[in-house]
């Protein structure tokens, strides 16, 4: 187990040894010590404070005498720290935190050194001082070396050597992108001679799209971006494109000032576009509710002090929970600065409660249910489904040309047909004849093709149509306005049109019924499941008042094309009927836009006429069914094109309305309306907005973060980069850089970076370049005595520090290994297996989980589904986060869920059977396989000690499949490739278990 | 208790000695290894907590929390309120509600709903229960029911995280981590923390999320595993189809030997501990199966608790559950039942999640005791707030001034009411007890001084009962 902050560590060895003759330094010396046992009840927190005493402040700790500077003996203080008189001694002997006799003389010393104070380093701008000198000159051409070396040189620490190439280069390509180096990438870089080979390296692994994946997952925990919504019902809401944004900004290099402002304020720039509003969905990531019973007006307090929290992790480093109710104990932020901050986002478009209810009315969301979105949302262009959509068409035309290639003399009649239909019926429809009624009970009459209906409202009404004998691939309902320029029964109501189908054949007396398996309509009222709105009209679908005096027509596909016999009949019923008239025709063509049923009369002339090509190719065979398989793979790819949505998806984006009032709560009750109310301000203890205007925005936020005159943003962020790169923060704790956090072990550092960064123009692949071209970086990871004996914890980096891949990386290297990995860019949530069951206890929908069945099974972690209230177990399980609250650091735990993970999830296990296969696939004798392996697992040969019994193992995991062929078939049903050929299982199968150890080693899921 | 099958040889001591003695030039200190030897579970080998001593008298060493997520209506559980009965379906007096949070109340006309059920004087305390409980009646002279309770929080989700944790911020302990994590663990074959949930057939189920048994802050090793009621029990606990038991230790062999060699290479305690976990997750794929497997129950014992069908997923059965855990060292059992959230129809249905818990909460407090097991148990049975004392409908809403909770086991004084609420119902009144004082409570009992059981992150030190919670003396036995 790590733990991130030890406390003992940072008195040793973030600060330097003490000696007498070394002048204290407030910051780094004594202020830890007061505030951790002081500040409590002497501090910047009013309500709490006893005796009036506060000793935070020079000026009025000297008021109230609590020390003489320069005369430790005099000093109150002093005495009180050394009293035996329990009401008498500090702090109090019920005090949780009690002083050293070494923090005792600490605070005699620096009372003797005259009591000075400083301001917290932390709220300081930072300057950039010189690098120090160092007397080893490779250490001192990257500054950030000459400052770790000149403290390794103080403390007598020799640094370690450079790691070896295939180590480097698997840490800097895990580091980077999360994936694995491959073989031949190794055996390039270490056949490289050239003096830049390893900057070569870093500037090709910078350039991949796959930087910006690795680099987006610690920025969607800080910002804590999930699929769901987080509170009761956790239903889906839409934000994937946000998503891809954050991805997408980290590759091309968005300056981090201008990220930061397109998220706070992507509606709000002047250069506002659907990317930028894409990224102001920042502001709509925190928890929602739809739950009945809540009461709106808590609910947007909730989100507000979320809001203030993330703002406060993400950005300042600052612990703002606490002010939510009182001024800070520690720390100079008050109770108003924290709703000050809630006031940048009182004009965020939101609701408290994402429903309307009887008892919490809310006409903006009328009709909302558990299946809803959460609004604001707008739709924009998702370059992966773009591509998905142009690949998955490909791929059906491509399919359906190789049927009608073999088709001959079936294609030309079906040519024929058609050619003699579009003649017949110039429009592409042939207007279907509705058999008139046998007698007034039916409820209808039919008069020129137009069927007007008397029955009442909410009855069953069947139609039946006796289309001319030939092929209908698809049906088309018009509405008919017969009735006061409306379609609708009645003109004040809207209308439910649901809608059943049956073939009755001439033959029989049974009609048998027929689904459709596309449908789409020129307007509807829309519909949701679980957040995403319902492709086409399905089987039934809503109109307004409006819409029924419009000319509207739906179509639908149906699963099989018919083939209609002379008498055959089509029974349409309309349940429970709201409507008052339609028309009804039939095609054995499909539309090529569902939602614009109507035939382009260029593209009829080319369909009856024109050269037989892919698109001809598809009528056929969506029209025939002519070719089985390629039909039924045909209609699988026509559901995945549909699902693509033409490439646009929904994304929840900021909107402005205006501002609500936000008030101080005094104990952060909402109910509570004495407080203040207060405006959107900085902090009052750093620099002030300044915007010259009645009110500051987001946008003033996001540039009063970024400014040259802030003193946490760049710190903090350069900090948690430099604590992915190395393992733990120059200052160890990165969400806090307040007055209880850790002086850092390294400050001029810290600050040289803080500066470099933001004068370099907010360059993060600078930044990164800067730390990863480093001596510092590039040493070994081999622990050595004396480094354990003076500094366990590595803080003064003679060393790397090897680290266990986070959640989603260890999933990517696993499949990477195996060859499985899908890497595509960007797109949905995929949903990859998942133990059946888990989301037995949510509610509102109830939710199921279907698995991915295609190549998005082996999509990367980054893109899993994120379930706020059940995280999947394998991320859970490696201390993912359930992104609730802004997160900026993952502990890493080391517990037997990792490894029954590791050892038998499924998507484990078929990494190592598919590599197995892959494995054997590539021949050579079984040491050659496994050195092969080793290569592609860990970027090195195996030893002879190591490979001795894993061979061992092979030759009994062989004859134990050889005696049960029943179980290797059992094994290698797992995961969705077609089980291999009956010879092959028992060898895969015991392949499976070798590559299963080595999926399963440390060594595996580390980077050194 | 069922003796483990024989995991197989265990190459793992002897790499776990080798690895031991490559670092020990290193000085590596006991800490990461200490109890990784030995072949069964001993003292030395389990998870240690922080409370090295306790600061007080160990009275419970576990805790069952039978959680009826919903919340029940304490005004047809525990608090029998004439005045309420007599006002019924008359306007509810302003005096009470002015100015207090309502949940699907808002903006309506309140009016009294009076209990629907009778209450009965049970055993020699004479413990006023409903007659919906007749077995939690038949016990009563063991239950301590506490009138007083009141919460923070009038929703399902944030109520659940309030009791759980104390606070509504997401990122806080749940009190079965806090527990593992200040008192450690007594089984090194089984999770410290589990939870398991079941519905109820009677409507009044509300969702409960994976964040109510989170470890937040803490470590994740003292998070919740909830254990699944179809499936396998823990998540990836089987084996992978076609790895039989010998072939998964082969595999386990392997792995732990490479990571040793490793650990001579590098020289990295994460490596030990990985080594350990290793064997652990081993053994948990024996001693999870053990555990659920309740074939070898006796008849009577099921129908004791109503049981039809173990391992069915009902609250009976996971009851039984909870006792086998509880005879296995399991620290914090947390039962689900989600069934009491009754806005409607509370007539027909509060009486069905009754039926469903009741016998199966009594036959677990009395198979504790018989095993002499409640004497060092402590049992929880509440929910997450109560019910109104105004109707809304033919139900009751949420309600958090005043609620109740039973105890039983571990140090608490058997046979007492403690507490009140006013004579509607409708405030705790008498003596209220907080969701910090419950907390500070059943801290006190296992021996744990909720003031010293701190966690530091985020600059701070915290703490389950915040800057609160008073522990309630009066209760204790």
């Amino acid at each position: 187990m790590k733990h991130l902050i030890p406390c003992l560590l940072f008195a040793t060895i973030a600060a330097p040894a003490l000696n007498a003759a070394e002048k204290l330094s407030y910051n780094r010396d004594v202020r830890p010590i007061l505030s951790d046992t002081c500040f409590k009840c002497h501090g910047p927190d009013k309500a709490n404070r006893k005796g009036k005493l506060r000793l935070d402040e020079r000026e009025a700790a000297l008021a109230k005498e609590a020390f003489v500077p320069g005369k430790p003996a005099d000093s109150e203080l002093v005495k009180r720290l050394h009293q035996s008189d329990p009401d008498e001694v500090m702090p109090p002997p019920d005090s949780v935190r009690q002083l050293t006799d070494a923090q005792k003389k600490i605070i005699a010393q620096w009372i003797a050194e005259g009591a000075t104070y400083e301001p917290h380093w932390a709220y300081i701008a930072p300057k950039r001082s010189a690098p120090p000198t160092v007397t080893d000159k490779a250490w001192s051409a990257n500054p950030l070396d000459a400052f770790i070396r000149a403290r390794l040189d103080a403390e007598k620490i020799a640094p370690s050597p450079e790691a070896d190439r295939p180590t480097l280069l698997r840490r800097l390509s895990l580091d980077l992108t999360g994936l694995p180096p491959t073989p031949a990438e190794i055996d390039t870089f270490v056949a490289d001679t050239s003096a830049d080979a390893y900057d070569q390296q870093v500037a090709r692994l910078l350039a991949s799209k796959h930087y910006g994946e690795r680099m987006a997952v610690p920025w969607l925990d800080a910002v804590r971006f999930a699929d769901t919504v987080g509170f009761h019902g956790d239903q889906n809401h839409n934000i994937f494109p946000y998503r891809d944004w954050v991805i997408g900004a980290f590759n091309r290099n968005l300056p981090f000032d201008r990220f930061t402002a397109e998220q706070l304020a992507g509606d709000l720039l002047p250069d506002a576009d659907d990317s930028t509003r894409t990224a102001s969905g920042f502001n709509r990531l925190n928890m929602m509710t739809r739950e009945g019973g809540a009461q709106p007006k808590e609910y947007l307090a909730k989100y507000t002090a979320d809001r203030v929290r993330t703002l406060g992790g993400a950005w300042l480093g600052s612990t703002l929970a606490c002010c939510e109710c009182h001024d800070h104990k520690y720390d100079p932020w008050g109770i108003k600065d924290f709703y000050q901050f809630g006031a940048f986002f009182a004009d965020v478009k939101q609701w408290g409660v994402y429903a309307d209810y009887g008892y919490s009315k809310n006409p903006d969301l009328a009709g909302y249910n558990n299946d809803y979105p959460f609004p604001p949302e707008i739709a924009v262009e998702s370059p992966y489904l773009k591509a998905r959509e142009a690949s998955l068409r490909r791929e059906r035309d491509q399919s359906a040309a190789a049927a009608a290639a073999k088709a001959g003399d079936a294609l030309k009649a079906w040519r024929t047909e058609i050619t003699t239909f579009i003649t017949a019926n110039p429009s592409g429809w042939q207007s279907a004849a509705v058999a008139a009624p046998k007698d007034d009970k039916a409820g209808f009459s039919v008069a020129d093709a137009v069927v007007t209906i008397s029955a009442k409202r909410d009855q069953d009404v069947t139609l039946r149509l006796t289309p001319a004998p030939g092929r209908v691939a698809t049906l088309r309902l018009a509405l008919a306005r017969v009735k006061d320029a409306t379609a609708g029964l009645d003109p004040k109501q809207g209308a439910r049109v649901e809608l059943k189908i049956a073939h009755k054949p001439a033959t029989s007396d049974k009609a048998h019924g027929v689904s459709a398996r596309l449908s789409g309509a020129t307007v509807k009222k829309k519909d949701y499941r679980s957040g995403a709105e319902v492709l086409g009209v399905q089987t039934g679908w809503n109109l307004t008042t409006d819409m029924l005096k419009q000319d509207h027509a739906a179509v639908w596909v149906l699963d099989r094309p018919l083939t209609l016999a002379d008498g055959d009949t089509i029974e349409l019923t309309l349940v429970k009927n709201d409507l008052a008239g339609v028309t009804l025709s039939t095609s054995p063509l499909i539309p090529p836009t569902l939602d614009q049923p109507v035939f382009d009369a260029a593209w009829l002339a080319r369909t009856a006429n024109g050269a037989v090509d892919d698109a001809l190719a598809y009528q056929w065979l969506a029209g025939t069914a002519a070719d089985q398989d390629a039909f039924g793979k045909l209609k699988d790819l026509d559901r995945e094109i549909a699902e693509c949505r033409g490439g646009m998806a929904m994304t929840a984006v900021t909107e402005q309305w205006d501002p609500i009032a936000i008030r101080v709560l005094p104990r952060g009750n909402w109910q509570d309306e004495n407080g203040e109310v207060v405006k959107p301000a900085a902090a009052h203890f750093l620099n002030q907005i300044t915007a010259d205007k009645p009110r500051a925005n987001r946008l003033d936020l996001a540039q009063w973060l970024t400014g040259a005159e802030n003193p946490l943003t760049a710190r903090v962020f350069v900090n948690r980069v430099w604590a992915q790169f190395m393992g733990v923060g120059i200052s160890a704790t990165v969400d806090d850089l307040g007055l209880q956090g850790e002086w850092p072990s390294h400050p001029e550092l810290l600050d040289w970076l803080a500066v470099e960064f933001r004068e370099k123009g907010w360059d993060v692949k600078k930044l990164v370049t800067l730390i990863v071209t480093s001596k510092t970086y590039k040493q070994s990871a081999v622990q050595r005595p004396e480094i354990l004996a003076k500094d366990p914890e590595n803080r003064l980096r003679a060393m790397q520090s090897p680290r266990r891949l986070d959640a989603e990386f260890v999933r990517d290297n696993a499949l990477a290994i195996s060859g499985l990995l899908a890497l595509e860019l960007g797109g949905p949530s995929v949903k990859p297996y998942q133990p059946p069951n888990y989301y037995t206890n949510l509610q509102f929908p109830d939710r199921d989980y279907h698995a991915e069945t295609d190549r998005n099974q082996y999509r990367r972690g980054v893109y899993m589904h994120w379930q706020r209230t059940f995280l999947h177990p394998m991320l859970a399980n490696f201390d993912a986060p359930s992104r609730d609250e802004c997160a900026v650091f993952r502990t890493q735990a080391n517990s037997p869920q990792q490894a029954l993970t590791l050892l038998n999830d499924p998507t484990f296990v078929e990494a190592a059977r598919g590599w197995a296969v892959t494995l054997i696939a590539s021949g050579g004798d079984d040491a050659a396989k496994l050195e092969r392996a080793f290569r592609t697992a860990l970027g090195r040969s195996a030893t002879a000690e190591e490979s001795g019994p894993l061979l061992k193992l092979l030759t009994k995991a062989r004859a134990a499949y050889a005696m049960q062929p029943d179980q290797a078939g059992a094994l290698l049903r797992t995961g969705l490739a077609p089980l291999p050929a009956e010879d092959q299982r028992v060898e895969v199968a015991a392949w499976t278990q070798l590559c299963r150890v080595i999926l399963n080693l440390h060594e595996t899921i580390t980077r050194l | 208790m069922n003796k483990t099958p024989d995991p197989g040889p265990r190459t793992s001591d002897v790499l776990l000695r080798r690895a031991f003695l490559s670092r020990a030039a290193y000085g590596f200190g006991g800490l990461a290894l200490a109890g990784l030897f030995g072949g069964t579970a001993s003292a030395d080998e389990r998870w240690r907590g922080v409370i090295t001593k306790p600061h007080h008298p160990v009275k419970a060493k576990r805790i069952i929390h039978l959680c009826m997520a919903g919340g029940p209506s304490h005004l047809e559980t525990f608090d029998f309120k004439q005045a309420l009965k007599d006002l019924h379906d008359k306007p509810f007096p302003d005096s009470f509600t002015k100015g207090q949070q309502l949940a699907q109340l808002q903006n309506t006309t309140l009016k009294a709903r009076g209990p629907f059920t009778e209450f009965k004087k049970w055993g020699k305390s004479g413990q006023e229960i409903s007659t919906l409980f007749p077995h939690l009646g038949s016990i009563a002279d063991e239950l301590c029911i506490i009138r007083s309770m009141h919460t923070e929080q009038i929703n399902h989700d944030t109520a659940h995280a309030f009791m759980n944790t104390g606070s509504i911020i997401k990122g806080r302990p749940s009190w079965g981590s806090w527990m593992t994590y200040g008192l450690g663990s007594e089984t090194q074959d089984l999770p410290g923390f589990v939870v398991m949930t079941s519905q109820g057939k009677g409507g009044g189920a509300q969702p409960v999320s994976a964040r109510q048994w989170s470890s937040g802050f803490l470590p994740s090793k003292f998070q919740g595993i909830q254990f699944q009621s179809k499936g396998d029990a823990v998540h990836y606990v089987a084996n992978p189809a076609g790895v039989d038991h010998s072939m998964q230790r082969g595999v386990i062999d392997e792995v732990n030997r490479l990571n040793g060699l490793l650990d001579a290479r590098i020289h990295d305690p994460e490596i030990a501990t990985r080594i350990s976990q290793y064997e652990m997750a081993f053994r948990m794929q024996t001693s999870v199966p053990d555990l659920t497997d309740m074939s070898k129950e006796p008849k009577d014992v099921l129908e004791r608790y109503g049981i039809k069908k173990p391992g069915d997923g009902t609250f009976a059965s996971n009851c039984l559950l909870a006792r086998r855990m509880a005879e296995r060292g399991v620290r914090f059992i947390q039962l689900y039942h989600r069934a009491w959230d009754h806005h409607g129809d509370i007539e027909k249905n509060m009486p069905i999640a009754a039926e469903e818990t009741d016998k199966a909460s009594a036959a677990l407090i009395m198979d504790l005791k018989e095993r002499g097991l409640l004497d060092d148990t402590l049992v929880l049975w509440g929910g997450e707030f109560g019910r109104t004392p105004m109707g809304q409908g033919s139900g009751r809403d949420h309600h958090i001034l005043g609620f109740s909770v039973a105890l039983a086991g571990g140090g608490i004084k058997p046979g007492i009411t403690f507490g009140g609420t006013d004579e509607l119902g409708y405030k705790a009144v008498d003596h209220p007890v907080s969701v910090h004082d419950l907390h500070a409570t059943m801290l006190h009992l296992c021996g744990i001084d909720h003031l010293k059981l701190t966690y530091r992150t985020q600059g701070r030190d915290f703490r389950l009962t915040d800057v609160f919670g008073e522990v309630v003396k009066p209760i204790l036995a």
